[in-house]
């Protein structure tokens, strides 16, 4: 079968929508590494992670119309879907965990996230560890955990401002480091 | 506004990384239009993500990718139907070699049918010649009818078959008033052309001549001379013309 071995993103992009199984083969082929290093840096269970990955990759099957070239590359979208649907798995649990767990505190889960977040140093989260302490932290919890802002502010008892403007600098530091 | 100091302030990374809000998202896809430099920021920074991640990917359970094809399977079969072409000309070749088939058979059938109707057409154009025939005959003998039937002093004698002609079978209408004689051949064998039936009446014992008639099977009822008396009706055969005494076999004979 003659399978072009290489496809610019902007072919890829229209194989996918008119649902070619050998494109979606190659996409998979291509970056489902990476996209399970973002998966394996937010879920830490093993079987978890590859759930997670394998709704992505469905979600990107049918959510590619969606895709709009002129706000972002291919991959960003991807890691973007990737990022969510591993952020959205882990909040469920923790919204699971935080009923069993009410009586103690309504802040559970972000002191946890603060105080432990288990972290394999690979990929971006290798990248994190370069960053100070508090900006660090400010990354992980809005990049790999997804607080908001707000929530990051009332967690850490920082103002939302200051929020704000850290997580920016933490970002300004963190391109010059990837 | 200095383009070089928002690209710096972390929103590009902000941007990318899917931390905006939604009201940064939107100033920054304006400015993504609006300044190639910032488009070329956004670029260079996704490229440079992209490359880390690459960098750092983990390899899935291969068991991950044949579930997921499976699982596409179903819609990209779809349109993978196109990539079956052997399979789809032989189904295009049956369907036209149907349609062929039903369009000789159409054709076929549409031309007997044709010639079907020519025939039916023109059997009939002869039954409504025939039926207008019969109708036409079947009028001049109900109007004969009606000419005896209603006429009370009508007296009929039914003429039965005499030895030379035991079938044969005959009916004279006499007008006892008007004294007009009207024949109804019913059953008379066809004369040789050198012959002809004649009427009589007998009165007083003796034959009267009430003329000589054809057989014609368009007008069964005729009307013959007149006769001012009658016991009875007889038919003779004759020659040709006539006689002034029956001379010829008695074909049929009846009394009133």
């Amino acid at each position: 079968m003659d399978i072009k071995t290489t496809y610019s993103e902007q072919e890829l992009v229209a194989l996918l929508q008119q649902r070619n199984d050998k494109a979606f083969a190659y996409l998979y082929d291509n970056y489902s590494g990476a996209l399970y290093g973002i998966v394996n840096a937010i879920v830490t269970d093993k079987e978890i992670a590859n759930d997670v990955l394998q709704n992505v990759f469905i979600n990107i099957w049918r959510k590619i119309e969606l895709y709009d070239a002129t706000k972002g590359r291919l991959f960003t979208w991807m890691l973007n879907i990737a990022r969510n649907a591993a952020i959205d798995e882990v909040r469920s649990k923790g919204f699971r965990d935080s009923q069993k767990n009410q009586s103690l505190s309504g802040n559970v889960d972000i002191a946890g996230a603060v105080t432990g977040p288990a972290i394999d140093d690979v990929g971006l989260k290798k990248v994190l560890t370069k960053l100070k302490g508090d900006l660090r932290v400010l990354i992980d919890m809005s990049y790999f955990q997804g607080f908001t802002h707000e929530e990051i502010s009332k967690a850490l008892n920082i103002p939302l401002g200051t929020v704000k403007t850290r997580i920016r600098s933490a970002l300004i530091q963190l391109r010059t480091m990837i | 506004m200095n383009t070089q100091e928002y690209i710096s302030s972390g929103i590009v990374e902000s941007y990318v990384l899917g931390l905006a809000s939604d009201e940064e998202r939107k100033e920054f896809e304006a400015m993504c239009r609006q300044y190639p430099e910032v488009l070329a920021a956004r670029t260079s920074f996704e490229l440079a993500l992209e490359k880390q991640a690459m960098q750092n990917a983990i390899t899935p359970p291969a068991s991950l990718k044949a579930k997921l094809l499976e699982e596409v399977g179903a819609s990209a079969k779809i349109v993978s139907l196109p990539a079956a072409p052997v399979k789809n000309l032989s189904w295009l070749k049956y369907a036209a070699a149907a349609c062929v088939l039903l369009l000789a058979g159409s054709v076929y059938y549409n031309i007997s049918l044709s010639a079907k109707n020519k025939a039916l057409f023109a059997d009939n154009k002869k039954l409504k010649t025939d039926f207008g025939n019969t109708v036409a005959k079947l009028d001049d003998l109900e109007k004969d009818m009606q000419v005896l039937q209603q006429n009370p002093n009508i007296k009929m004698a039914s003429m039965k078959g005499m030895p030379v002609s035991p079938h044969s079978y005959a009916t004279v209408y006499w007008d006892t008033t008007s004294h007009d004689v009207y024949l109804l051949t019913n059953n008379l064998p066809l004369p040789a052309s050198n012959k002809q039936y004649q009427l009589w009446a007998i009165f007083d014992g003796k034959p009267v001549d009430l003329g000589v008639f054809d057989i014609k099977k368009e007008k069964l009822l005729i009307q013959a001379k007149n006769a001012q008396g009658a016991e009875a009706f007889a038919i003779t055969l004759e020659d040709k013309g006539g006689s002034s005494t029956p001379k010829g076999d008695m074909y049929v004979m009846g009394k009133l």
